[in-house]
């Protein structure tokens, strides 16, 4: 999967690294942004009323 | 076969990043994001709060000490009062915003929209996170009987003392945050407070509450309250 990745980057293996940094940024960007956010409140630390409002 | 086993492991690897991620966005990351939103909230509460007396220079000098005034009503997730309680630390104070909502909790502490206003008759109800989101009611079971719960919505310093808790009861219990709780002890109407937070610390099965009542009120011109002087 991630050698999948690697092969298809273009350029050298510097610009092939530099690439791989900003994609694995732009996961967790997206994953604290939206996906997490989404996530947290199946959890029960928002459980903090006593009606369940 | 090899393929598949390269394949495999390096789908465990993502999980396994994910679930740290995901946990330190849960200890961590909510933290910030909440001392940020309730800064934020403060800081709209004191712009509005000086524009406001800029107005109405000393309209509230003849506020009496039992009976303040009514206060404005409240909007749905905008904050309205500032809470200091001097047993969580010299610093802590947060934002109290009108209603129960999970966003709202995300912001500051949050009150019950069908509980009793600020300082008047009835229950002025509120909930906070004990963990995550800035962990507001982390310290929640270090609250004694005799300790000062102190709010000011800008014009006036509410100082509550607890005479009851922390009480542990479970999450139906709407009993708690009624006008009169029946478990505190309490048995007339009068200018009660409670705070609602969960328990265990990271779980829901249960709720800790703590009950007080109004000791004093002051207008703000005459200075911080006694309990939140050094």
């Amino acid at each position: 999967m991630y050698g999948w990745i690697w092969r298809h980057l273009p350029g050298n293996a510097w610009v092939r690294a530099l690439l791989s940094l900003v994609l694995v940024l732009a996961v967790v960007y997206v994953l604290f942004q939206y996906v997490f956010p989404w996530a947290e409140p199946l959890l029960p630390f928002n459980d903090v009323t006593v009606d369940n409002q | 076969m090899r393929v598949i086993v390269r394949t495999v492991s390096e789908l465990c690897i993502t999980a396994g990043t994910l679930i740290v991620l995901f946990v330190a966005y849960v200890l961590f990351w909510t933290g910030v994001k909440a001392d940020n939103e309730m800064h934020d909230q403060i800081d709209q509460l004191q712009r509005q709060w000086s524009a406001s007396a800029t107005v109405h220079p000393t309209t509230k000098a003849s506020a009496t000490a039992a009976a303040p005034a009514k206060p404005a009503a409240y909007h749905y997730g905008k904050p309205f009062a500032i809470m200091y309680i001097p047993r969580f630390g010299f610093t802590w104070n947060k934002p109290v915003l009108e209603g129960t909502g999970t966003d709202v909790l995300k912001k500051g502490l949050a009150h019950y929209a069908r509980t009793a206003q600020l300082g008047q008759v009835g229950n002025f109800a509120v909930a906070g996170h004990r963990r995550t989101y800035g962990d507001p009611f982390l310290d929640f079971p270090k609250l004694r009987k005799g300790d000062a719960i102190v709010l000011t919505d800008g014009t006036t310093w509410f100082t509550y003392r607890i005479d009851k808790g922390p009480y542990k009861t479970v999450p139906t219990d709407v009993e708690v945050i009624d006008p009169v709780p029946r478990k505190s002890g309490y048995t007339r109407p009068g200018r009660y407070l409670t705070l609602t937070t969960c328990d265990p610390e990271w779980g829901h099965s249960h709720r800790l509450i703590v009950w007080a009542h109004l000791d004093s009120t002051q207008p703000v011109e005459t200075g911080r309250p006694k309990a939140l002087r050094r």
